[in-house]
């Protein structure tokens, strides 16, 4: 096996590294501010302020750093990369934890508000540096970070009997599949001898050439680093069969840590199978190597299939608001999983790529899923909690405005066009109806099993809408005006419409963060691979 | 940008300002919001005959008569240019516009919409029907006002858009979009059983339109090539078209149609695709079940048009005329401008025997049921089923009469049947009730009103010298020519039309004879009206009426300008048609020389 040129200069090449990580470092310095404050000053308001600035703070970080250092490629040496992808994924975590933050504010209470916004800020450091990992250690401590802030999270907020239960189930499952996790790593460490991505990657895909002959168990030993790690991951993808925890935890926690739940680690899991999974795109070079296409795809249509049939039709029979949004994003993350099927078949062509897809995704989905949830804050009360469907009754005559926003979420959520929903989920089809013909019948099935499963999705946002609009109120609700959550509404209402009609800014984003890997590629194999940047131009 | 492309532009825009205006207006401003709806659907009705007026006089050129696909007037943003990769030079976009909306590298989705000899009329009907939607609710509508009228203007800029589309993807947005409102119309606003029937309505139509997506996206991903990855319809056809005569393989790459045999014994799994690639694998047939899904049924053909007797019942008068005299042709519409020209071959060999025979079903058993009914608004709906047969029959003819039909026919039904609707729904507000037992008699009480429906019911059964005649007529006409002269069948689809003609005449009638004529018997007037007494129709609603039974007369007596207008395009539709039926006359040949052979010898003793 081929190990990187480390010895010599270690010291000095890790010495950069610290460069890359301000914002990340400076949000878990403000965590534990947060953390220490806590005991002298309880007010909701002050930590909350705080945790806001340091969310700017660290966006201006990150702004200076693109300013001063050029976006690179990762490289087979430092643990952190700074490539187009890692800022992208950098962006959404810093707006996702400003809207999480603004979402929050007037549902934690002051005493427990500074814990809560330390946590919430380190686990955005965490999703920033999964976003940044180019080393499977890091990689697996980024996840870390982002893992126990939220058990914690889960408990802090309520803690009666449900909350416990959620809190339990989440911690045991998460450790478990912490554990399959690392598991899969140990494998893929011992076939390619580096903790480093990229060299893991080079080291994966010329294995076969010389020691094929010699060890013909690497491929299967590759196949079970890949199932592992799907299953590890796929826990935080809530991808089925490792989503039982989703309902029970959302229902037992409080609406922003659901809203949490439904975003952080969805983002955080998907990332990291773009990072780990390079090993498998099969077009790379002339010899596949240890590279599993073929079977990946398999596994991942498999997952995708089972993911939004299973979130789909279990969502129709919740009337539970919390629940349903939880197999609502079972039922999205297979939809995403389209996508993961369909990238390794697509690299290297120049329409819309499967990697991209999900990422413009990701994004939408966030908002309109964020959105969701801080609407159901908006109208709850501690004595009132909206939590089954017919809460929401008549919303429209007592909230008009609310509602709308509501509406315009969950049509977003079914895809309809002029919403960031539906171009999310046109990306996703196109891709995989742009799978070269020879393979191409496999995929034909899959878009057919997504439409169907959206149009089955239609039914039970559309219920919600029913409620909302055509029926009569069944109790007032009445609530002061909550004004940060009104802005935290605001965001996503206006990222879901604004990307739904004007979608060219995170397109060209997404092209650019994923084109930096299609470059990288080129550069490792010395193959021109179309750079779909430069087309846009 | 000169006028006409504003007013194209605007047709599309002003009902959303409206919209939006009569949203922030208020729940209060009750007068206001009418005002606006009114002024909105005014200025649209305007726009859309001024533009038709100069549409008229534009001159065709000779390329015309050979132009194998679409060419729009009147396009905003035209023309666009386009980096040539293969030159490195800008070239003009003759099938584009500069009015990009989302960039994806080798090709744009781009706001291009236009007028051409196929959406115009319908333009025109949209906005005339639209008057008469705003006029007929002006009084019965009393709740959330402002959001009524903001849904249903919304629902107009959707219809518009759907029409004037000229993007495949623009296209698809309007056309889903246009669920929103109308879901929202007849949630809110319909009758007992309006939750329901919105959300069939809904489901029913975003499945089948999901699937039309994909369809969409695949023959955008089959005709892209090399550098080139395009959104706008036209270019499509004419890429199409290309591909197919470029070459043999590629012929067969696009236009193989399995037989009904072989999907059976495939499903059944009797026969491996792989055995016979060639004839299983088509681009064109896939395209055209999908598209054919998601527009079946908003046409709706026979075994999926359960929705719409539900969702005309339930929707309130604006909604139903909406509803029937627009949105139904949308689906027709969809067959005409996408999945003919598209997939002409698979339109030949699947859509022809396939759709023809549902539309024939669906002709006599619409009306059947029509005549079942004792709801007069079920009786029209099920009546919508029984001509919009009458359209689908013509269209897939494929020739050029009845292609002429098809789209007469579309116009025609628009009109007389939300003239129907306009006149039920004005009873209904009268009495309360829709029942047919329990009227009787209901001329001598409201004579305008019975003389405008026996005007209605005339045009709707196809009397000659009204709107119906001219559309069912052709349609008779191209059904008969492709079935006896052309296949050379006994003529079942033509017989199936004919007998719907006469079983319309009959519903109609008897509805006509039950309601309005015999012995007089009013309904008891119960709600909130009781104290006034019944009054024949009042200005308002004869503003609304009229004007639909003058262009009925005028399409009736004089319709040889649509003609002319729709003309040249529906030959650009026709000219497609017959490029596949040489091409399936040429695949028969290949694949039965023998029998070719022998045949022609027994002919020639």
């Amino acid at each position: 096996m081929n190990h990187p040129p480390l010895a010599p200069s270690i010291a000095s090449q890790l010495a950069g590294v610290f460069d890359l990580a301000w914002p990340e470092t400076l949000l878990v310095l403000v965590a534990c501010v947060l953390f220490l404050g806590a005991t002298f000053r309880s007010n909701r308001h002050f930590w909350g302020g705080i945790a806001l600035a340091a969310l700017v703070l660290a966006g201006g970080l990150l702004w200076s750093t693109v300013q001063q250092r050029p976006v690179r490629p990762p490289d087979g040496v430092l643990p952190l990369s700074f490539d187009a992808f890692a800022v992208f994924i950098k962006v959404v975590a810093l707006v996702g934890g400003v809207v999480l933050v603004l979402f929050s504010w007037d549902e934690v209470s002051d005493a427990l508000a500074a814990e809560y916004y330390a946590c919430l800020l380190i686990i955005i450091a965490g999703l920033m540096l999964t976003g940044a990992a180019n080393d499977l250690v890091v990689l697996f401590l980024a996840l870390e970070l982002i893992s126990i802030p939220t058990y914690v999270i889960l408990y802090l907020q309520r803690t009666d009997r449900a909350a416990q239960e959620a809190a339990v189930k989440y911690f045991l499952l998460s450790v478990f599949s912490t554990a399959i996790l690392l598991f899969g790593f140990s494998y893929l460490y011992g076939l390619s001898g580096t903790t480093n991505l990229v060299s893991m990657v080079d080291a994966l895909t010329h294995t076969a050439e010389t020691d094929a002959g010699r060890l013909p168990l690497l491929p299967v030993l590759a196949l079970v680093a890949l199932v592992m790690v799907v299953a590890g991951l796929g826990f935080k993808i809530t991808a089925v069969p490792f989503h039982f925890y989703a309902p029970d935890v959302y229902e037992g926690t409080s609406l922003t840590s659901a809203a949490l739940l439904a975003f952080v680690p969805k983002v955080a899991g998907f990332v990291s199978f773009f990072r780990l999974l390079d090993f498998i795109l099969p077009q790379r070079g002339p010899t596949p190597g240890l590279a599993l296409g073929a079977q990946a795809t398999i596994l991942f249509w498999i997952l995708a299939t089972m993911t939004m049939t299973v979130g789909n039709i279990l969502a129709l029979l919740q009337d539970n608001l919390k629940r349903l949004l939880a197999y609502s994003s079972v039922a999205h993350a297979g939809y995403m999983l389209i996508g993961l099927a369909v990238a390794p078949k697509l690299a290297g062509q120049d329409v819309v790529g499967g990697v991209e897809a999900i990422l413009f995704y990701l994004v939408s989905y966030g908002a309109m899923t964020i959105g969701a949830f801080a609407v159901l804050a908006y109208l709850s009360t501690p004595e009132h909690p909206v939590d089954t469907v017919d809460d929401l009754a008549g919303i429209s005559r007592s909230h008009p405005g609310i509602a709308l926003l509501m509406a315009l979420f969950l049509f977003s959520l079914i895809g309809m066009p002029m919403t960031a929903g539906f171009l999310g989920k046109f990306f996703l089809f196109f891709g995989a109806l742009a799978v070269p013909v020879d393979q191409a019948r496999l995929f034909y099935g899959l878009v057919l099993i997504g439409a169907l499963n959206a149009a089955v999705g239609a039914w039970y946002y559309l219920r919600i809408i029913a409620a909302m609009y055509l029926r009569t109120p069944i109790r007032p609700i009445e609530k002061p005006r909550a004004w940060p959550n009104l802005v935290a509404l605001w965001i996503c209402a206006s990222l879901t419409l604004g990307l739904g009609i004007y979608p060219q800014p995170l397109v060209k984003a997404t092209r650019t963060a994923v084109g930096g890997t299609a470059n990288q590629v080129s550069q490792r194999e010395g193959e021109n691979v179309l750079p779909a940047v430069a087309a846009n131009d | 940008m000169d006028l006409p492309r504003l007013e194209v532009l605007g047709l599309i825009v002003l009902p959303l300002i409206g919209a939006v205006l009569v949203a922030a207006a208020g729940a209060r401003r009750r007068e206001e919001v009418r005002w606006i709806g009114l002024g909105t659907a005014l200025v649209s009705l305007v726009l859309s005959m001024h533009l038709a007026a100069q549409f008229m006089h534009i001159e065709r050129t000779p390329a015309d008569a050979k132009r194998l696909t679409f060419q729009p007037h009147f396009v905003p943003g035209s023309p666009g240019t386009f980096r040539d990769p293969g030159v490195g030079l800008d070239r003009t976009d003759q099938h584009g516009t500069s009015w990009t909306l989302l960039d994806l590298g080798q090709g744009a989705v781009q706001f291009y919409v236009g007028l051409d000899g196929l959406n115009i009329w319908l333009v025109v009907l949209t906005a005339v029907l639209s008057v008469s939607a705003v006029l007929i609710s002006w009084n019965v509508i009393e709740e959330r006002v402002n959001e009524f009228y903001a849904w249903l203007l919304a629902l107009q800029t959707a219809m518009m858009g759907i029409f004037l589309a000229f993007d495949i993807v623009l296209f698809y947005v309007f056309f889903e979009f246009s669920l929103v409102p109308l879901f929202f119309l007849i949630g809110i606003w319909g009758g007992p059983e309006r939750r329901h029937a919105a959300g069939k309505f809904f489901i029913y139509t975003i499945a089948g339109s999901l699937i039309a997506l994909l369809g969409l996206i695949s023959i955008v991903l089959a005709c892209k090539s090399g550098n080139e990855l395009t959104f706008s319809i036209p270019r499509l056809v004419e890429l199409v078209q290309q591909r197919v005569a470029f070459s043999a393989e590629e012929r067969a790459y696009w236009t193989a149609v399995p037989s009904f045999g072989e999907i059976v014994r495939v499903w059944l799994g009797r026969l491996r695709p792989e055995e016979a690639p060639e004839r299983w694998g088509g681009v064109m047939f896939w395209v055209f079940i999908a598209l054919s899904a998601g527009f079946a049924v908003k046409v709706p053909l026979i075994p999926l048009h359960t929705w719409l007797p539900l969702a005309h019942v339930e929707a309130p008068t604006a909604g139903s005329v909406l509803l029937a005299g627009v949105l139904l042709k949308v689906g027709a519409y969809g067959f005409l401008r996408l999945c003919v020209p598209l997939a002409p071959d698979a339109s030949l060999a699947v859509g022809l025997p396939l759709i023809n025979m549902l539309a024939a079903i669906g002709i006599i058993y619409g009306a059947l049921c029509s005549y079942a009914q004792d709801d007069i608004k079920k009786l029209v709906a099920y009546s919508s089923v029984s001509h919009l047969g009458m359209c689908m029959l013509g269209l897939f003819a494929l020739n050029a009469a009845g292609l002429a039909g098809g789209l007469m026919q579309m116009i025609n039904h628009g009109l007389s049947t939300g003239a129907l609707f306009l006149l039920v729904g004005m009873l209904y507000e009268r009495y309360h009730t829709r029942k047919i037992s329990d009227y009787g008699g209901m001329s001598t009480r409201l004579p305008l009103l019975g003389a405008f429906m026996v005007f209605v019911c005339l045009t709707s059964v196809g009397l000659p010298g009204l709107n119906g005649f001219i559309g069912e007529a052709l349609i008779l006409f191209g059904s008969f020519e492709q079935q006896y002269v052309t296949s050379q069948q006994f003529p079942w689809f033509a017989l199936a039309g004919a007998a719907g003609m006469v079983l319309g005449a009959w519903y109609l009638f008897t509805m006509l004879q039950r309601v309005f004529f015999g012995e007089l018997k009013e309904p008891v007037v119960v709600g909130h009206h009781s104290h006034e007494p019944i009054r024949d129709l009042n200005p308002r609603e004869l503003c609304a009426i009229v004007p639909i039974m003058v262009l009925c007369l005028v399409i009736g007596v004089y319709p040889q300008p649509m003609l002319d207008t729709i003309r040249p395009d529906l030959e650009t539709v026709s000219r497609i048609v017959d490029k596949a039926r040489e091409r399936e006359v040429e695949r028969a040949q290949r694949q039965a020389p023998v029998d070719l052979a022998a045949k022609r010898q027994e002919e020639q003793p």
